[in-house]
């Protein structure tokens, strides 16, 4: 049996055939859509690095039936940026250095979009680490993570701000 | 298996009744059931489109809880933590944020095993599902007990706490956040005007724990003032009603008591029975070394360099090996033994060559070469033979169109086997009538060294440390699990893209097995996701490159967690025992160790790991007399090789703790003790090799001694519940292979045809920074700019042998390699300028972008690179390649190194009363290892190191149990999380050299992680007078040294 899903990807419409309703959105990605930006570090939901964007919540992709998303709008890494202006996350992991062999950033950066979007962390560090924590980075970037997440958190409390104003 | 969404409740329930079916709701838990083995139902009835069941409404008294509504949704209900804060600290506490967006209460709780049942057991909690026959209401309990999931499970009422009530609820895990639940507790008493307790509700639950209350303690509870509460009764009756079973990772009696401590501590109770301890007296500062750098970007931003790859870092384009995807390509997989320890009769591959859409199959037979690699000794099979020697072993492997294909191929692959005895145990290994694993015996190496005389040593000692020291089988975790893809192109050579450490050594190892020249094999091995070691041997590269010839196509394979975990390399588990003397003035007199390390069951790197713990074996002090003695066995238990520290973090954990337990006997502080011991510049090496001239422990140590964390509160806390203590060690770390091994390094600076200059060097980007050093030491060295420089790296096609990325030897080949090409690449240059522009050579300078007049600030470019590259010929172009030495010294009677680097690290450390746990609060290291080439990279490397430091202290270790391991991904394996990072964290360098020091900047790759266990252990010992002499330190040990009398 196979089924038939339209989704949204990084903006785009796309309609996609699934032969096997147990494709992950994860698998769905990478292995069909070639968008091997969002990595997969336990296919279990226990790294973070698979974290995308689905509706403008961060979910673990691992963890998501793509047969169960129809309809759905799912941003990626790769649809992060606008254009080539960096998503102001994506610049303050870099201003950071929120990072050493990058094989985790994607999900962080895109857990991190999430909980900036979610508003509840706000600048307290402990507070972000809490937000962050579903996201392991073996290299133990933590440091620059929460750095960069501080920052981009700031940097877009003032753009809105200065937008509204 | 079939997917319906139905649209509501009663279509869902019908399609139910159809049979074999499920329902899902946010699907979480699906892939994880199905992970473990649970089967697939013929149907999936997915209810998210019933909307009806999302709703929340909340009002001052209850909250009405529709059960499709997602965790977060729930969490992020405005007036929740103020009517309902049990149950909104509870909702924090599940899984990660991320997965809280898609979880709904209703499926954790259909789950009966999640962490909010607790909490819902001592609220008051209504629930109703629908049936074919109709709507029903219970408790949570009659949920748990009914046959419930005949239904639905629709809505959840919780009635809102009362004000002023008493509550609880705490979830204790294996580390900080994000953990699985080793048990969790709730409770609520309600009290009365003259604080007697008018009801009280416990429960428990979470992860294995059956959800449940507990009547016995209620009653205990019930109707007492709260100051009269007998907390020693209450704290034995929960010991003993609470049911709790044990696994591996914590036993039943440990669940049990951080419960009974959690409530009684939570409630207000006093914890029975536990020492007070006094503050340690601080070290007395020591004269503050000169020139001490506290490393942070504003600290000098000039050497704070962006690392070059950081666009498409973030913009997730950075080509992994592992990302590789193309229409013709097929996919890997690799049939792993699955028995720890057997023979092989037979391989019948028939079936699965039959399978449409595979396309090739490969097992031993297809080895045209040695079948057998390994770093240092080959014993390793690239496909198993005549035995399987791991439950990983790798016996055959498929190639096919998809991976589904390639999987069902592997099943039909019949292995016949006669299993044997496993040994799982070194030293069993090592008993005469042991089953032998390897021809050769189980003992892979023994290693004895002695100086002086140890008996009279002893006899002189004033005290004597006697201790054995235990380290974990921790797992390198690199996110990236080894993969990479390879093909053949029409000239024959295979090309082989798999993440490594040493791209030349792989070829050679290929080359070995496959019986192809070297020349014909190009290894390509960044970027890669994270090493750490771990992919330092070959990984899957010997079974994709069999693929791949042998189809024709090219093929990528990538193993999951899960075959990582089982088939991957981990750190060698060692034991060590020390045994070390002072005098009466506190100086060392004598030491003898005893090591007993576990290859597992292959090699590799394994023998070398032990001859560097045993080079480490005295630390940064000068002992006379000393006599080690280390064995390294073969069993049947997975893999070990290479790991960041290479068994000196090992040997400075038992090393640094047994100065502290020294300092303690006679008197002294942990500075006054290393003070007296320290090596002194102009000694030789342990082994008395000549070692290079700079010598930093006594700068660390004064360092350390001046450390702000010594005056931070030590002690217990106002809450009664943690202990801090501040402990200090120290540690050196030799850099490069040793003397006894060929080391050989070497690098390329050239001009490309498009006008870079490049700097090829056959090492990795691992993550460490090495494009960045590249850049920055080129540019340094010829004084052209950054951005002129081109880093080709990891590409055995297009950089020269470096050696391998490893041992900390990266940054001084780079800068060395360039100190040793730059003169006559710069003449070159100039040479081939001066010519252009008929000038003399010696009148040129390189510089950002071109060539200009030396001498002069003109600012003029007189001829770019780009233009001088357009006017050569390809032959004529500048290019200079080194090779060399690693820098070792002569020394013959054992592996000595000659380069090392020094640190010190301050760990201030809480230790829970409740629950046993230490978390690291601060964590300071020093370190001196040569000027700091980049700032970004050399933080990266010991914050990086000292985490790793920190999981192998505190959670991390993958036990095995007859041959297998008890743990198949990262839900068990505790990584270190965000929040397991100390809160503060400072590193600083101290840079100078000594005079004539000619070595240059020391590695950094592996300093990071020496010094941690110690200053974590030694904290411990400070804070409650207990040595863990266990890593990950058990948490059970610290509760009984709580309750030691
Ligand atoms: S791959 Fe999804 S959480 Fe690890
Ligand atoms: S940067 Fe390597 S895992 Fe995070």
């Amino acid at each position: 049996m196979s089924y038939s899903i339209s989704l949204t990807v990084n903006g785009d419409q796309r309609r996609v055939e699934l032969d096997d309703p147990r494709v992950t959105l994860l698998d769905l990605l990478r292995e069909r859509l070639d968008l091997t930006g969002t990595k997969k570090g336990c296919d279990r939901g226990q790294c973070g690095a698979c974290t995308v964007l689905v509706d403008g919540r961060r979910v673990n992709s691992c963890l998501s039936l793509a047969v169960t998303l129809d309809g759905a709008d799912i941003t990626t890494i790769e649809g992060l940026a606008d254009g080539d202006t960096l998503h102001p996350v994506q610049a303050a992991f870099i201003e950071h250095d929120g990072f050493q062999c990058g094989y985790c950033t994607p999900g962080q950066i895109m857990s991190a979009v999430g909980l900036i979007s979610e508003g509840h962390a706000g600048e307290d560090p402990e507070r972000v680490r809490e937000g962050m924590s579903g996201n392991l980075c073996r290299c133990a970037a933590y440091h620059g993570i929460t750095e960069a997440v501080i920052d981009a958190t700031r940097r877009m409390a003032e753009t809105s701000e200065r937008k509204s104003a | 298996m079939d997917v319906v969404s139905p649209a509501s409740l009663s279509q869902a329930l019908a399609l139910h009744a159809e049979g074999d079916s499920r329902f899902c709701a946010g699907g979480t838990a699906l892939q994880l059931d199905w992970a473990k083995g649970l089967a697939k139902p013929a149907r999936l009835i997915n209810l998210a489109r019933i909307s009806e069941l999302k709703r929340i409404e909340q009002s001052d008294s209850l909250a009405r809880i529709g059960a499709l509504a997602t965790l977060a949704a729930l969490l992020e209900t405005s007036n929740l933590p103020g009517t309902h804060p049990l149950f909104h600290a509870a909702l924090q506490q599940v899984a990660g944020p991320s997965i809280r967006n898609r979880v709904t209460l209703g499926g954790n709780m259909m789950g009966r095993t999640g962490c909010l049942l607790p909490a819902l057991l001592v609220l008051r909690t209504k629930v109703q599902w629908l049936t074919h026959t109709g709507g029903l209401t219970g408790s949570v309990q009659d949920l748990l007990t009914a046959s419930a999931s005949k239904g639905i499970l629709t809505r959840i009422d919780i009635d809102a706490q009362h004000p002023g009530e008493r509550w609880l609820f705490r979830k204790i895990g294996l580390r900080a956040a994000f953990t699985p639940s080793v048990i969790n507790v709730a409770a609520r008493l309600l009290l009365g005007d003259r604080n007697e307790i008018l009801e009280a509700r416990l429960a428990v639950g979470g992860g294995i724990v059956p959800p449940a209350r507990l009547p016995e303690a209620e009653v205990l509870l019930t109707g007492r003032p709260i100051e009269t509460i007998d907390w020693a009764q209450v704290h034995d009756c929960l010991m003993a009603t609470i049911e709790a079973p044990a696994d591996a990772f914590r036993s039943s009696e440990y669940r049990r008591k951080v419960a009974a401590n959690a409530f009684v501590h939570g409630l207000g109770g006093d914890l029975p029975g536990r020492r007070t301890f006094p503050v340690q007296t601080p070290p007395q500062p020591l004269d503050r070394p000169a020139g001490e750098l506290a490393l942070s970007r504003s600290a000098r931003p000039e050497a704070w360099h962006q690392r070059p790859d950081v666009a498409p870092k973030v913009a997730g384009k950075l080509a992994y090996l592992t990302d590789a995807r193309q229409p013709d390509m097929l996919v890997g997989r690799i049939l792993r033994a699955g028995l720890p320890h057997a023979r092989i009769l037979s391989i019948d591959t028939s079936a699965a060559e039959a399978l449409p859409g595979v396309m090739a199959v490969v097992t031993h037979r297809d080895i045209k070469g040695s079948n057998a690699f390994g770093i240092v000794v080959q014993d390793q099979p690239a496909l198993c033979f005549d035995k399987v020697r791991y439950a990983g072993d790798a016996v055959a492997a498929v190639a096919a169109v998809d991976a589904e294909t390639a999987e069902r191929a592997l099943s039909l692959i019949k292995v016949e086997y006669e299993a044997l005895a496993p040994v799982t145990d070194p030293e069993a290994a090592l008993l005469h009538d042991a089953p032998r694993i390897h021809e050769s015996g189980n003992l892979q190496r023994e290693l004895h060294f002695a100086r002086g005389d140890v008996e009279k040593g002893f006899r002189r000692a004033a005290h004597i440390v006697e201790k054995i020291y235990v380290t974990p089988r921790q797992m390198h975790g690199f996110m990236e699990t080894e993969g990479g893809y390879a093909f053949v192109d029409d000239h024959e050579t295979l090309h082989m893209f798999a993440g490594g450490q040493h791209g030349a050594r792989d070829c050679l190892q290929l080359s070995r097995i496959l019986a192809i020249p070297e020349d014909k094999i190009r290894v390509v091995t960044s970027p890669t996701g994270g090493a750490f070691g771990g992919k330092d041997e070959l990984t899957v590269q010997p079974a994709l490159a069999l693929l791949a010839l042998k189809s024709r196509k090219p093929v990528r394979l990538q193993l999951s967690r899960a075959e990582s975990m089982l088939a991957g390399q981990k750190r060698n588990p060692m034991s060590i025992r020390m045994k070390t003397a002072i005098d009466s003035e506190g100086r060392l007199v004598a030491q003898q160790v005893e090591v007993l390390a576990e290859a597992g069951a292959y090699a590799s790197l394994g023998p070398g790991v032990l001859e560097t713990a045993l080079e480490h074996a005295a630390g940064p002090y000068n002992i006379e007399n000393v006599r080690t003695h280390g064995r390294i066995a073969y069993t049947n238990n997975g893999v070990c090789g290479a790991f960041r520290g290479f068994g000196a973090n090992q040997m400075t954990y038992a090393i640094e703790c047994q100065m502290d337990k020294l300092a303690r006997l006679c008197g002294l502080t942990a500075s006054e003790i290393r003070q007296r011991n320290l090596r002194k510049p102009g000694m030789t090496g342990y082994l008395g090799q000549r070692v290079a001239p700079t010598e930093r422990a006594d700068e660390m140590l004064a360092a350390a001694s001046h450390s702000p964390l010594w005056s931070l509160p030590q002690g217990l806390q106002p809450d009664g519940e943690w202990i801090i203590g501040t402990g200090l060690a120290l540690n050196y770390q030799g850099n490069g292979l040793g003397s006894a091994v060929p080391d050989p390094a070497g690098g390329r600076i050239s001009l490309s045809r498009h006008g870079s200059i490049e700097g090829g060097f056959g090492l990795d980007e691992l993550g460490q920074g090495l494009l960045t050093l590249v850049k920055t030491t080129v540019a340094n060295e010829l004084g052209c700019g950054r951005e002129d420089v081109e880093p080709v790296i990891g590409d055995t096609a297009r950089a020269p042998d470096s050696g391998s990325t490893t041992a900390s030897r990266g940054s001084y080949v780079v800068w060395a390699s360039t100190k040793l090409a730059a003169p006559e690449f710069s003449r070159q240059m100039r040479a081939a300028a001066g010519c252009i522009l008929e000038r003399d050579p010696d009148t040129l300078a390189l510089g950002k972008g071109g060539f200009f007049e030396r001498g002069t600030n003109s600012g003029e470019i007189l001829l770019r690179y780009r233009q001088l590259a357009e006017q050569l010929d390809d032959k004529d172009l500048p290019s200079v390649t080194v090779a060399y030495e690693f820098p070792k010294n002569e020394y013959t009677g054992g592996n000595a190194r000659l380069i090392f680097a020094f640190g010190a690290a301050l760990a201030r450390v809480a230790i829970s009363r409740v629950t046993g746990e230490v978390r690291v609060l601060d964590l300071h290291q020093h370190t001196a290892a040569g000027p700091v080439m980049d700032l970004a990279a050399y933080l990266g490397q010991i914050e990086g190191g000292a985490l790793q430091g920190l999981g192998f202290t505190l959670t991390e270790d993958a036990p095995m149990r007859d041959g297998h391991y008890l743990t198949s991904n990262l839900d068990t394996y505790m990584l270190p999380g965000i929040q397991d990072a100390p809160q503060r964290m400072q590193s600083f360098a101290l840079e100078s050299l000594a005079d004539g020091d000619i070595y240059g900047p020391r590695g950094v790759g592996e300093l990071g992680i020496g010094a941690v266990t110690p200053a974590i252990a030694n904290a411990v010992f400070a804070a409650i007078g207990h040595l863990p002499t266990v890593t990950p330190i058990p948490p059970e040990t610290i509760l009984a040294a709580l309750e030691e009398r």
